[in-house]
């Protein structure tokens, strides 16, 4: 085996230069999508901002949500902090919120503060819930948090016995998503199941009412908008509810086939195949017009040997649009996680495309940057990070798709539907004119 | 003014003997949460060179600092993108210990990204089992072809402050015994992250043009995007000088303290007199008076309209000084000076106790110097919340500012005290340091004067504040 080989297929867990956060921040992206909450991080200080950065990720409004830490030092580590956690949650009585959410760090993890005894404690002498999620960075990284927090809110906040409400529905995890604007893409949906007749019960969570947890057991369906987490939910409230989950199995409505399996699978399972037909073939249409009207640059697509470097959410269903819609042949995909659910969805995708780029599950910076550099594909699809590491690897062109992307969007766009699509024509034509732009002048103006 | 609203009015002097006895204490865990010691000790490393962190501890950690200070750093900086990697410490490392993992991931650092200069970052986790990273990295260090260091960095293990001068500490460790002094040349100590903007000019672009102009030269910034072999040099050199009191004081002392390199201690240099004195800080020690005397002579002579305008500002009025949050206390402390410089009396506005105490030795430095500005504290940001969106903040400022007859009001643009208001956040392309601050400032407050009967917007006053 070569140096590179034995590099390549190192899990990097020795020397991992991450693409994700830890167990804490994606519990707390959970947690941040119920209004009016409030987050407590039994955590030090630095475990803050860490919060802070879910905050911003799940568009909260700090008029509305807020974030504590009870801010542990060497003292609360040494002879343990349950006291301060507890004092804490007694000051958040003066916040006015209806529900507490209490999320530790590494450090009390390891000196066993035991938070959910603090917090049954703290319970009746306060006038509002208290969730305790244990979720150290430690237990993994966000997608673990994802799936750790909504078990503990699921467990401690649904309402059993409820009757089933017919065509309703809850939504899970669409945070898990790597389009810095996934609410866009919820949003889709939304409107989706609207147009189908769909009700939606609860959304786990984003501008989730904490009664929407009531309703949960009531969904008869359930749709998993991820595929970096949120399947152990939807096994919970398979087994707990007997909720059926929808569109299963099947890559998220990114590009043409995608978008048109996916609504037609939803069609069938809410009992509106006829809209399903409706609104794809109008989204098809509009897709082709908008093109036509204002202008698809196709001379850089055809063929070109391609990368994506993404989550799975975006990365899975990207490689079909790419292929089919674009004409672009993938060579490389590096996916942020490795789902085992996800990873049979990508298998069945590449045996049906004809197939076989290097694929890397769980990737970490160093990987992605040394496949890029083996690979050497004209175009990545990937972020930020991407375009800074392949500066000395002789590639093109790098499509800001996924988190981070230092690009500013004031307005939610989808990547999911026909929307979706022409966001991503539109989003990697900019980057492509942008890597053609002048950085220098050769001569200066006269005026 | 209603003084129930009021956490403290007094002096400087008084707030620090208030600090010290431990009376201000927010009752509220939250309130003013700086970021942990893991993240400043980072902050600092991140501004070498080739230097590989390896960060003892989970993903969340490494992945927060790397989008927070080396992306950053890729994107305004001109900085490649270099690594941040971890151990990614799971439960089995935190039952079993790393210690294992952590020589193996240093190893794998040391094949994989060729670097100069490997850190070792210990978080909450390796901190707490014990993980031994400074024994580690000795034996890593023979090893590997790097030089290996580790800071104890877990971030319950002290205040923000302690980050970055453990860190500065650390890195001491590579400095060499010279074989000849660098004659004229001089470190600027107390940078971190990087280099400075690619795309405008900033106080320490500033400073380092007024040490060329007097004929000095700079050996490296630290940590501002130096070298290894800087650092290696660092004590060949004739005097050390900060680009930022606060920050370059604990790495200086202790050059000065263990290699006898002399160190300038002055505060920022805001106005014409505080520069002078940074100036000839460095000057005086390199027999450099006379160059330093004619630069000082012409850059003054070039500013007499800009000082004009701000003495017409400032004279007689009472300067309300509020950036204790963004660029930060020892910034509104040393703007309270220039603003007395040119006339005015200054009322630190918002100091919180929290940052006085994580400050305290710059903080005592100053008052040694004789700055002890007027400081009032309100209860609103005394007590909880962030400063941009506290709400009561924001009335008891604006009762505040009512109070006075000829307040003017220096600080940041999110404020709308309803006085004449100049905007100090320093994020605007142009450095506040030095004479090229002084051009900026009287801009800034011109503006403030011709425009100060305009309204404010209700849009950004309704988003930071509500309807």
């Amino acid at each position: 085996m070569t140096e590179t080989e034995e590099l390549m297929r190192a899990t990097a867990q020795r020397c991992h230069d991450p693409y994700l956060r830890c167990a804490l921040y994606g519990a707390a992206q959970t947690a941040l999508g119920v209004t009016g909450c409030c987050v407590l991080a039994h955590s030090p200080q630095g475990c803050y901002l860490l919060v802070d950065a879910a905050f911003g990720w799940q568009d909260a409004d700090y008029t509305e949500t807020l974030i504590l830490s009870t801010k542990l030092c060497e003292d609360e580590i040494v002879h343990g902090g349950e006291e301060l956690l507890a004092r804490t949650i007694l000051e958040a009585q003066e916040l006015g919120v209806s529900i507490l959410f209490v999320l530790t760090s590494c450090g009390p993890e390891i000196v066993g503060d035991d938070i959910v005894a603090v917090c049954e404690d703290m319970r009746p002498q306060v006038d509002f819930e208290i969730v305790p999620i244990e979720c150290a960075g430690f237990r993994g990284d966000q997608n673990d948090g994802t799936d750790i927090a909504l078990d503990a809110m699921l467990k401690k906040l649904t309402v059993r016995g409820r009757q089933k409400i017919p065509g309703s529905v809850c939504l899970i995890a669409p945070h898990a998503n790597s389009n810095p604007t996934w609410m866009g893409d919820l949003a889709w949906v939304k409107e989706i199941l609207r147009q189908m007749g769909a009700k939606v019960l609860a959304t786990l969570t984003h501008d989730t009412r904490i009664n929407e947890f009531e309703d949960v057991a009531s969904a008869e369906g359930c749709i998993v908008l991820t595929h970096d987490a949120g399947q152990k939910a939807a096994d919970y409230l398979a087994q707990e509810f007997g909720t059926e989950q929808l569109c299963k199995g099947m890559p998220l409505p990114v590009g043409f086939t995608n978008t048109r399996r996916w609504l037609m699978e939803l069609g069938k399972g809410l009992g509106a195949q006829d809209v399903a037909e409706r609104l794809a073939a109008e989204g098809g249409k509009m897709v082709v017009e908008q093109c036509r009207r204002k202008g698809l640059e196709q001379f850089f697509m055809h063929r070109a040997p391609a990368a994506i470097v993404a989550d799975a959410t975006v990365g899975i269903p990207l490689l079909r649009f790419i292929t089919e819609d674009l004409e672009m042949i993938p060579h490389l995909l590096c996916l942020r996680s490795c789902q085992a659910e996800s990873g049979e969805i990508l298998k069945r995708e590449l045996e049906e495309l004809a197939l076989s780029p290097k694929v890397i599950y769980d990737a970490d910076v160093y990987q992605s940057k040394l496949a890029l550099a083996e690979v050497k594909p004209e175009v990545v699809f990937g972020s930020n990070i991407e375009r800074h590491a392949v500066e000395e690897l002789d590639i093109p062109f790098v499509f800001r798709l996924v988190n981070p992307i230092s690009r500013f969007r004031m307005v939610n766009r989808e990547y999911f539907g026909y929307v979706g699509m022409l966001n991503l024509i539109e989003f990697i034509q900019n980057d492509w004119l942008d890597r053609y732009r002048s950085t220098q002048r050769r001569y200066k103006a006269r005026w | 003014m209603d003084d129930s609203r009021i956490a403290f009015k007094g002096t400087l002097q008084q707030l620090l003997e208030k600090v010290e006895k431990g009376e201000m204490i927010p009752k509220l865990q939250a309130s003013h949460a700086p970021p942990c010691k893991f993240w400043t000790a980072f902050q600092v490393i991140n501004g070498i060179r080739h230097m590989a962190p390896v960060i003892h501890g989970p993903k969340g950690c490494t992945y927060s600092v790397a989008n927070a200070y080396k992306m950053r750093s890729c994107e305004y900086r001109g900085a490649p993108l270099e690594p941040t990697s971890c151990t990614a410490q799971d439960e089995a490392d935190v039952v079993y210990g790393g210690e294992g993992k952590l020589l193996e991931a240093v190893k794998e650092a040391d094949r994989r990204y060729h670097p100069e200069l490997i850190v070792i970052l210990s978080c909450c986790c390796s901190g707490i089992i014990g993980d031994d990273v400074e024994s580690i990295a000795q034996r890593a260090e023979r090893e590997v072809n790097a030089k290996v260091l580790a800071i104890r960095s877990e971030g319950f293990g002290g205040d923000f402050r302690s980050g970055y001068e453990d860190a500065f500490k650390v890195i001491m460790g590579l400095m060499e015994p010279p074989t000849e002094k660098m004659k004229g040349t001089i470190n600027i100590l107390g940078a971190r992250e990087g280099p400075t903007y690619t795309r405008w000019t900033e106080d320490l672009d500033e400073i380092k043009r007024l040490v060329y102009a007097m004929g000095a030269k700079i050996n490296g910034v630290f940590c501002g995007g130096c070298t290894v072999e800087q650092i290696r040099r660092a004590r060949a050199v004739e005097l050390n000088a900060s680009w930022c009191y606060d920050w370059g004081q604990k790495l200086g002392d202790l050059m000065e303290e263990r290699f006898g390199i002399p160190y300038a201690r002055t505060g920022q240099p805001y106005g014409l007199k505080a520069t002078e004195e940074w100036v000839m800080g460095v000057a005086v020690p390199l027999g450099l008076e006379k160059q330093a005397t004619e630069v000082m002579r012409r850059e003054t002579e070039e500013l007499s309209e800009e000082v004009d305008v701000l003495r017409r500002f400032f004279e007689g009025k009472t300067a309300l000084i509020e950036i204790t949050e963004f660029p930060g206390p020892i910034r509104a402390l040393s703007l309270a000076r220039m603003a007395s410089e040119f006339g005015a009396h200054p009322v630190v506005i918002n100091i919180h106790p929290y940052t006085i105490k994580e400050r305290m030795p710059s903080i005592k430095f100053l008052l040694q110097e004789g700055q002890n500005p007027e400081v009032i504290l309100t209860k609103g940001l005394f007590s909880l919340g962030t400063f941009r969106s506290s709400w009561e903040t924001e009335e008891e400022l604006e009762m505040v500012a009512a109070h006075y007859d000829n307040a003017i009001y220096l600080g940041s643009p999110l404020r709308q005290p309803g006085v004449p208001q100049v905007n100090l956040t320093t994020m605007t392309g142009f450095p506040q340091y030095g004479y090229r601050g002084i051009k900026n400032m009287a801009r800034l407050v011109q503006s403030s004067m011709e425009h100060a009967s305009r309204p404010r917007s209700k849009l950004f006053r309704e988003v930071l504040y509500g309807g």
